[in-house]
């Protein structure tokens, strides 16, 4: 897969995010329509009452090659989307001390893939996902008459801020929006690290070859372990001299 | 002897899983010659298993859905809670999920590994309390066949000393890996409530049996199968093994349908369709051996009617199809805020649990201080595995902060599994559907299931305690509130399916002898998990090998004096 890169000049997008509200977004094989918002049997005012074609077409079937994957169904977002997601991913996986942004590891085409899968669930989620970044904009547009990216940062994180917490925005208005971002927070924290950059961020340590017999805990991991155990007032574990 | 393509045979061994690959093994290995059909495609681990490839290679991140229901990366060919053009039915009010797999070896390719033994009480059941059936065996019987199975197939382990788990006989078990940071607190946990906690017995080889095959290193998940052998499956022991003595060929896309019986009754033939070619094939056989799976066997009999056996093969007690039985199933979920951020390092071992919780409530249910007859296990989880498109779930909102949030989350989650003993019922059993046929043109089975009240009891049990571990753990529990009949899962769902074809004593009550021969048809075997005659809690498969094991080698005997 390759990852999609922000490449293209603030005029063309603001181009493309012009025409966005008023295009149905399609995607390329689908047999049957859904109101976007009947997946999930809510509909308020601001939330875009999007007529989705679901993506039907045929998944990898149940005998792929597991040794060298691939993914056989296209990618369907287009790049306006794409650019928005970008900005939002890196909005939720900021680039840190602990790792890269999210769209720096790829995570805009990795959501573009799991958007455009044609599998029940994932159809699903792009039911909130396309609606979702719709009304990202929309609701920019609403608050300072300009799209999402052509807000100001500050903007761009008011309108987080307003669907991004399980204890803000209790109001009927954010319940598809607030949906739509925890989707859309879990899809990016999950690609970002599943990726290997995500992995090392994470400090997943496995998948390696150990010859002999398992190596079992560090020192450090059984010191942590019994701050943890003397808490609870249980025993702590005696810690084996040797341990690399 | 029969004969196909200048392939001399005495038996037909039907299906190449645990139990037909345990058959077909023992037999070679007695000097007789064994045609094995196998209704999946052929399926090569060396070249066809993923090893290292990790979830981001995969499609969506390699989760689970409809194609793939464990995951891409699982090493399931064609199968799955459903298998293209072989469905099953269920009768109305039944929800039953039956786990299939069409390749050589079956499920032993993806399965879980834990392979607890039964113990003593477990084939008496009852004479400790009245409920179902006992065994026409009992433990000291089955023990040496235990020793040669774990011997021969690989297992980590060890002896804990604790009520119905019997000691294996020194030299038998490999050493098993030693807990990780989780598993010691839960022991620790364990321990204040009086409860044990031991290590789980593994088929997973820990050290060089110098049979081709290499110990454990220590990474890559088991369900995807195991390229260098450590994980048992048969496509990398049993049938190769078998096959280096020459005595036996393998027919794969071989779809048995029925097995036929001559003028004595005896069986003389069996027909399969070719998937390739869709086409029936018939072959002679001289001795029959049924292991395609619990519910296969139990379609494959009740289908092979006849003039003489009108109501299906070998069923002449009425017992083909009853008496089926799962593991109860559910599940309790929690975090320990404690184990936050806690210092990494390669917890991978041997990918399945290191330590368990071995059922402790057999003394009480003996003084009948509990509500319900049977005992359970719990399986446990919580380790830093491979991150996967859920590891950012449960964090509020985003930035710096949520990022932050989602690592010191990572390897604070546990889970526990619950594994429980039913008693069969006479609401639990499958049949053929009148009306239902697969792409084969084979009539399908139909399900019928109802939990008794026992299992629920047993379930509302499992869920006080698993809270209670989670809490004395410094846990918050993270599964939703539920009664027994909420949470108990559905029959077939733990994929122990066993008990249609079980043996006994007395031919009006059970379908087979305690060989696994069938009471109405000598040269007719089971040996898959359609033989239990109880469910105990602990996993299935180690006893399905082990029977096999032992009535493979009691029939070939009867071969070898010309009995059979
Ligand atoms: C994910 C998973 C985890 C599991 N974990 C554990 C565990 O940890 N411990 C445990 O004890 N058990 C576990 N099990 C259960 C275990 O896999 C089964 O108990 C065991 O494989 C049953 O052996 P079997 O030989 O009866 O069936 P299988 O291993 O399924 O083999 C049957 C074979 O027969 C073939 N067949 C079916 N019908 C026909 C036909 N009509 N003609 C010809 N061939 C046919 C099938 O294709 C298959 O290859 C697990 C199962 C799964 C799926
Ligand atoms: S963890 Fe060990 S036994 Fe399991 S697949 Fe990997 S190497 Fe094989």
């Amino acid at each position: 897969m390759t990852a999609f890169r922000k490449d293209i000049d603030r005029r063309t997008s603001m181009k493309w995010m012009a025409s966005m509200a008023a295009t149905v977004l399609s995607a390329s094989a689908g047999t049957y329509e859904t109101l976007a918002a009947d997946a999930y049997g809510e509909e308020s005012s601001t939330w875009p009452a999007l007529t989705l074609k679901r993506i039907t077409g045929p998944g990898y079937g149940t005998d792929p090659d597991l040794v060298s994957p691939k993914t056989p169904w296209p990618l369907t977002l287009s790049t306006e989307e794409k650019l928005l997601l970008t900005r939002l991913s890196d909005l939720i996986c900021p680039e840190d001390s602990g790792g890269p942004s999210a769209s720096h590891v790829g995570v805009v085409s990795v959501i573009d893939e799991w958007v455009s899968a044609p599998y029940r669930s994932q159809q699903n989620d792009r039911m909130l996902v396309i609606p979702g970044l719709q009304w990202v904009n929309e609701e920019a547009q609403r608050r300072s008459g300009r799209s999402f990216l052509d807000s100001s940062n500050k903007q761009q994180e008011a309108i987080l801020d307003a669907i991004a917490y399980a204890d803000k925005g209790f109001g009927e208005e954010l319940k598809m929006p607030k949906r739509f971002f925890s989707k859309l927070r879990q899809l990016v924290f999950g690609a970002y690290f599943s990726s290997p950059e995500g992995m090392k961020d994470i400090g997943y340590m496995g998948n390696v070859p150990i010859e002999g017999p398992w190596p079992g805990p560090t020192r450090e991991a059984l010191e942590h372990l019994n701050t943890v155990l003397e808490n609870l007032g249980y025993k702590p574990e005696p810690i084996p001299l040797v341990q690399e | 002897m029969a004969e196909l393509n200048g392939f001399e045979y005495d038996v037909v061994v039907v299906g190449s899983g645990a139990g037909g690959g345990m058959a077909a093994y023992t037999l070679t290995k007695e000097g007789l010659r064994v045609l094995m059909l196998e209704a999946g495609r052929d399926y090569d681990p060396i070249e066809e298993t993923p090893m290292f490839q990790t979830n981001a290679e995969a499609p969506l991140r390699g989760t689970s859905n409809k194609d793939k229901n464990f995951g891409y990366y699982d090493a399931t060919v064609d199968g799955g809670w459903q298998v293209p053009g072989e469905p099953y039915t269920m009768a109305e009010g039944t929800k039953f999920m039956l786990w299939r797999a069409r390749m050589l070896g079956g499920r032993t390719n993806h399965w879980g590994r834990l392979v607890p033994r039964f113990g003593p009480y477990d084939f008496k059941p009852k004479t400790r309390d009245g409920y179902g059936e006992d065994w026409p065996i009992d433990y000291d019987e089955i023990e040496p066949w235990y020793d040669k199975t774990d011997h021969l197939i690989g297992v980590c382990g060890d002896n804990p000393g604790v009520d119905n788990i019997p000691d294996v006989t020194e030299g038998v078990m490999q050493p098993a890996p030693e807990p990780r940071v989780m598993e010691i607190l839960l022991k620790k946990a364990c321990e204040s409530l009086d409860i044990p906690v031991v290590k789980m017995r593994r088929a997973v080889m820990t050290e060089d049996k110098g049979d081709g095959r290499s110990p454990c290193f220590w990474a890559t998940n088991c369900g995807r199968g195991c390229s260098i052998g450590a994980a048992f499956q048969t496509t990398t022991s049993l049938i190769p093994f078998a096959k280096a003595t020459g005595r036996l060929k393998v027919v794969t896309d071989a779809m048995v349908k029925w097995v036929h019986t001559g003028e004595a009754g005896q069986a003389n033939a069996v027909t399969y369709v070719d998937r390739q070619t869709g086409k029936d094939v018939k072959l002679k056989a001289p001795r029959v051996v049924l292991a395609p799976s619990a519910t296969e066997t139990a379609r494959i009999l009740l289908n092979s009617k006849s003039k003489k056996y009108p109501n299906g093969l070998a069923n002449s007690s009425g017992q083909v199809g009853r008496n089926l039985m799962d593991s109860t199933g559910a599940g309790v979920s929690g975090h320990v805020p404690a184990m936050q951020g806690r210092p990494r390092y390669n917890e991978d071992g041997h990918t399945g649990n290191h330590y368990y919780v071995p059922w402790w409530g057999y003394q009480d249910q003996a003084k009948g201080k509990l509500n319900f007859p049977r005992g359970y296990h719990f399986e446990f989880g919580g380790r830093f595995s491979e991150p996967n498109i859920w590891t950012g779930g449960g964090v509020d909102g985003y930035g710096k902060k949520a990022k932050q949030a989602v690592r010191d989350k990572y390897g604070s989650s546990i889970g526990f599994s619950l594994r429980g003993e039913m008693v069969p019922n006479e609401n639990c059993y499958c049949e053929i559907d009148s009306e239902v046929k697969d792409k084969w043109g084979i009539p399908v089975l139909k399900f019928h299931w109802k939990w008794a009240e026992s299992e629920i009891k047993q379930v509302e049990h499992g869920l006080k305690w698993g809270e209670k571990i989670i809490k004395a753990m410094g846990g918050v529990v993270t599964s939703p509130k539920r009664t027994g009949e909420e949470a108990i899962l559905a029959g077939g769902q733990i994929i122990h399916e066993v008990g249609t074809t079980r043996m006994g004593d007395d031919p009006k009550t059970s379908v087979t002898n305690k060989h696994g021969q069938t009471w109405d048809v000598d040269n007719l075997f089971v040996m898959d998990g359609g033989v239990f005659v109880s469910s105990p809690h602990q996993n299935c498969t180690i006893t399905i090998m082990a029977l096999a094991m032992k009535n493979a080698t009691w029939m070939s005997k009867q071969i070898k004096r010309g009995v059979l």
